[in-house]
């Protein structure tokens, strides 16, 4: 179980992950997917430097835990996450990132990066890919889990309900799915156009365990990665998480303009300022 | 090149002129594979009836997903990606159009070995448009890592599908109905090589170059022509990615005339690999028809009255060579 100090060094480790995520969006002269990389910065830190057994020396390891990005737009904010567990260099991906011939891109590509277990990018694909995982690993009698992080977005795609139905239809126990349900798309709020809700009992309908929570509550996630059913068991487990799109920076929260966007100087400095008077808070709590 | 000798140790080969079923031979060569290699699995969208022996050998390596094409090719990846060997079964149609975008980015992109075993290729269906793959071959040889082979003989599905096993890319073995095809060769004398083609018929006067069902309309064709003293050659070009450039560019030296014939769109298939073949390599037959589904949908019926419909079965072959040699 994450005691108080875990969880305190993990949300430090969220605020570090935010400020790289501004950094490399000033530093990259094109769009960065912000809104989406945000809204997932406590899960994608909880998972790789709490929940998931893995290790940056041994990036091949058999009983290592399994992570697919399904949300692949969010590929900024795993590189950062990983980076900040030792996977990479954070430095080599604010250098390179999005130029022809670097292995850090918009979208991950496991052929050039190592360290990934699938390449994804369109949406709705990276469910039925872990769910090909899960399966190989099950039959091999291996104890590792399969994560995937998914978005509410991609959920309209049918190939993830197509992947749910034969998760829940096979009992796959090993796997662990978590919607960053941030209720926005690409262009609209979730609700607008599209309802998902109710979104955690469709999960259930398809024979899912379903946990809800919040997203950006970090001893509430540790407390649901410790408390996961055990991977033989006969469902598999979708972590519904409620979060805010954009979370950190006051102009970004909510805002379509910022599912992907360019940061210039300006923004950045108001941006960084609300991260560091966060992050002080945060301290100031701690001490 | 990945090489299979026809009737390695599949159990049920079956003789010249015989008939047999390529959707029988799958399953069986299946579970020959799934013996051998324990890392062989099966994925399919509801095609249980025709993988029941599969299943019933290893239940552990096979999954249906029900009608689910997308989710059952990105299964697949991702038991490629643990090291797995997947053969997705289906009909060509929905394998290559409902999933085809997870065929590109999951399979193709990561250049992952998934087998893909693909039936009622061309108009053999009786089905109509909706359930006729005219269009398979057009979309997957263009597919990036992906390689493609249309088989006429049914002992041939089994031959390609142990080839497949060495074969490192992504493989897209297509055939006709897969039920009563006729044996076109001896299975003792043939042996099958991704990126080789079969020359089925020795002949002077023109090559007839065809894949799957139509190879065997082609060798009637031929048997016909050679009745009014036209000598025509009938080449069995199964493997369409990688195509094999040497036997063709032998063809229209040693015959000049070139008739393509398969049971796909004109444009797109073979006929166009052909073409391009040709024009890179600065070679020009004296002459040069395609003969296959035109841009039309087509009606219902059986696959023979379909392709006499549209001039490509072997009495339109006839007419082509005829009208071609002047």
């Amino acid at each position: 179980m994450a005691d108080r100090e875990q969880v305190r060094h993990l949300e430090g480790m969220a605020v570090e992950m935010r400020r790289n995520l501004l950094r490399l969006a000033l530093s990259f002269d094109g769009p960065v997917h912000l809104g989406g990389d945000m809204s997932m910065t406590e899960l994608l830190i909880a998972l790789y430097h709490y929940g998931m057994n893995v290790d940056p020396a041994d990036i091949r390891a058999a009983e290592r835990d399994r992570f697919i990005l399904s949300k692949g737009h969010g590929a900024v904010g795993m590189y950062i996450a990983m980076a900040l567990r030792g996977f990479y260099e954070f430095d080599d991906i604010l250098a390179t990132y999005g130029q022809f011939g670097s292995a850090y891109g918009m979208h991950p590509c496991r052929t050039q990066l190592p360290a990934l277990e699938s390449s994804t990018g369109s949406l709705g694909h990276g469910l039925p890919i872990a769910v090909g995982l899960a399966f190989a690993a099950r039959q091999r009698k291996q104890t590792h889990r399969v994560f995937t992080l998914i978005g509410d977005g991609e959920s309209c795609e049918g190939s993830i309900w197509e992947a749910a139905n034969t998760a829940g239809s096979y009992g796959l126990g090993n796997l662990v799915g978590v919607v960053d349900f941030n209720k926005q798309l690409m262009t609209n709020l979730n609700g607008n156009t599209m309802n998902l809700e109710p979104f955690a009992d469709k999960w259930r309908a398809f024979r899912w365990n379903t946990i809800e929570v919040d997203g950006h509550d970090m001893a509430a996630i540790c407390d649901v990665l410790d408390n996961l059913p055990p991977a033989d068991g006969n469902r598999p487990t979708m972590i519904v998480a409620h979060t805010i799109k954009g979370k950190g920076v006051s102009f970004m929260e909510r805002s379509i303009a910022w599912h992907a966007n360019n940061l210039n100087q300006e923004f950045f400095d108001i941006a960084m300022a609300e991260i560091d008077a966060a992050a002080a808070k945060l301290e100031g709590a701690v001490a | 090149m990945s090489t299979a000798v026809m009737n390695s140790p599949a159990k049920n080969v079956v003789k010249l002129g015989d008939k047999a079923a390529g959707r029988g031979v799958m399953d069986q060569v299946l579970v020959d594979l799934g013996t051998e290699n324990e890392d062989v699995w099966t994925v399919c969208a509801d095609m249980s009836t025709y993988l029941g022996s599969f299943r019933k050998a290893f239940p552990d390596r096979y999954i249906d997903v029900g009608i689910a094409e997308q989710t059952s090719v990105g299964i697949a990846a991702g038991l490629a990606l643990e090291g797995a060997i997947p053969f997705v079964a289906g009909m060509a149609p929905f394998i290559s159009m409902r999933s085809l975008e997870q065929v590109r980015s999951d399979v193709c992109y990561q250049d992952l070995p998934v087998k893909f075993v693909a039936w009622y290729g061309g108009l053999t269906t009786g089905g109509g448009s909706t359930h006729n793959a005219m269009e398979d071959i057009a979309l997957m040889k263009q597919l990036v890592n992906m390689d493609v082979v249309s088989v006429g003989d049914p002992n041939m599905v089994g031959a390609l599908m142990r080839a497949s096993m060495d074969h490192p890319h992504p493989l897209y073995i297509r055939f006709g109905v897969g039920k009563g095809d006729p044996c076109l060769y001896d299975p003792e004398t043939i042996s099958v090589e991704i990126g080789k083609g079969i020359l089925a018929r020795e002949g002077s006067d023109a090559t007839i170059l065809a894949h799957g069902d139509l190879v065997f309309e082609a060798l009637r064709a031929a048997e016909a022509l050679a009745e009014t003293g036209v000598n025509a050659r009938v080449v069995d070009m199964y493997s369409i990615k990688p195509l094999d450039k040497e036997l063709l560019l032998r063809c229209v030296e040693e015959t000049g005339h070139i008739v393509v014939v398969e049971d796909h769109l004109t444009f797109g298939g073979l006929a166009s690999s052909i073409a391009d073949a040709l024009m890179d390599e600065r070679v020009m037959p004296r002459s040069f028809r395609r003969l296959g589904v035109p841009q039309i949908y087509s009606g219902f019926g059986s696959p023979q009255v379909n392709w006499a419909q549209y001039g490509y079965d072997r009495g339109g072959i006839v007419a082509a060579v005829i009208e071609m040699l002047g």
